[in-house]
């Protein structure tokens, strides 16, 4: 089964927020999910520590960059959709994960400075597609957007679609479940009400659907 | 609250994909990596023998062939002698429990 790499160098860009969000509503759809926690911060590992963890879902951590191929290729088998949460840092760990994944998605606010730390790890992806000679599929998703778009959000996401980039809609917005979901564990639906809970799980779902489209596309 | 819209998995369309993970891709995506600043970052193992949990000290002379003996045999064994002093104290406390 694939094996999605949440990437950037950026920190604080909502890499761990997406791929809770992520696996939490893949789980919930069905899926076996394995999560790689390869943050020296283990952010998912607190979060699994917070509540029992929802049903098909399976936490690792301490992954570091000598074991990142074997844990991926013990896992990536049917049956199981890996996650992989990476450290905000431009790491071997990081290339070494991109290498094994059928989807990598770079999550960025929508600001300039997170946008050009962020295209670091799409150069990267770049580079490795033509070092491995194999295609790897890569996205962007915004983070923490506002119900209003900015013009430094509109300029961002021109600027990338004009490049090629492939953006996915919709971004995950700004949403007080989404980090309460860090405070409580567990997902959207266990947690105690956080602002508007239906909104927050309709954002995490649609943008889980998007994913699980573009997993389908590529197999 | 019940989900208004879940969406489904088909487990069927999603197969896991063979990808090399042979010596020589991983050292081609090291160096992809290293292009572009995403270098080794592993904090470093610290190199050679841990310190000795053994940092008491006693000053015992002894007589020379007894001190030619505990060197041999903790020779022999591979241990520091200071072991052999721990094997006969704990020696000693026992007998003076019995």
């Amino acid at each position: 089964m694939p094996t999605i790499v949440i990437a950037s160098p950026k920190g604080g860009a909502g890499k761990s927020t997406t791929a809770i969000l992520l696996g939490t509503e893949l789980a919930h759809a069905g899926a076996e999910v394995v999560m790689l926690d390869c943050d020296p911060n283990r952010s998912l590992t607190l979060w699994s520590s917070r509540s029992p963890l929802p049903p098909r879902i399976d936490v690792l951590s301490d992954i570091d960059e000598s074991s990142i191929i074997r844990q991926i290729k013990t896992r990536d088998i049917d049956g199981n959709i890996v996650i992989v949460d990476l450290e905000g840092v431009a790491s071997r760990l990081v290339s070494r994960a991109i290498s094994q994944a059928d989807l990598v998605v770079t999550p960025m606010r929508a600001t300039t400075l997170d946008a050009t730390i962020g295209a670091r790890a799409l150069q990267l992806v770049a580079e490795e597609e033509e070092a491995l000679d194999r295609n790897i599929p890569h996205s962007v998703v915004f983070t923490m957007t506002k119900a209003v778009k900015s013009k430094q959000h509109k300029g961002i996401a021109t600027s990338l679609i004009g490049q090629g980039v492939d953006l996915i809609d919709p971004p995950l917005m700004e949403r007080a479940a989404f980090s309460a979901i860090f405070e409580f564990g567990g997902d959207l639906r266990s947690i105690p009400p956080q602002g508007n809970m239906a909104g927050a799980r309709d954002n995490a779902r649609a943008f889980s659907e998007q994913i699980y489209r573009r997993l389908t596309e590529e197999s | 609250m019940a989900d208004e819209s879940p969406f489904r998995i088909d487990l069927g369309k999603l197969r896991s994909r063979n990808k090399d993970t042979s010596p020589k891709t991983v050292s081609r995506s090291d160096s992809a990596g290293e292009k572009h600043g995403f270098v080794e970052r592993a904090p470093r193992k610290k190199r050679g023998r841990k310190p000795s949990p053994r940092t008491g000290q006693v000053h015992a002379k002894v007589l020379p062939d007894v001190a030619r003996e505990i060197s041999n045999e903790a020779k022999r064994r591979g241990v520091q002698q200071g072991v052999l002093i721990e094997e006969a104290w704990t020696l000693y406390r026992s007998s003076r429990e019995k």
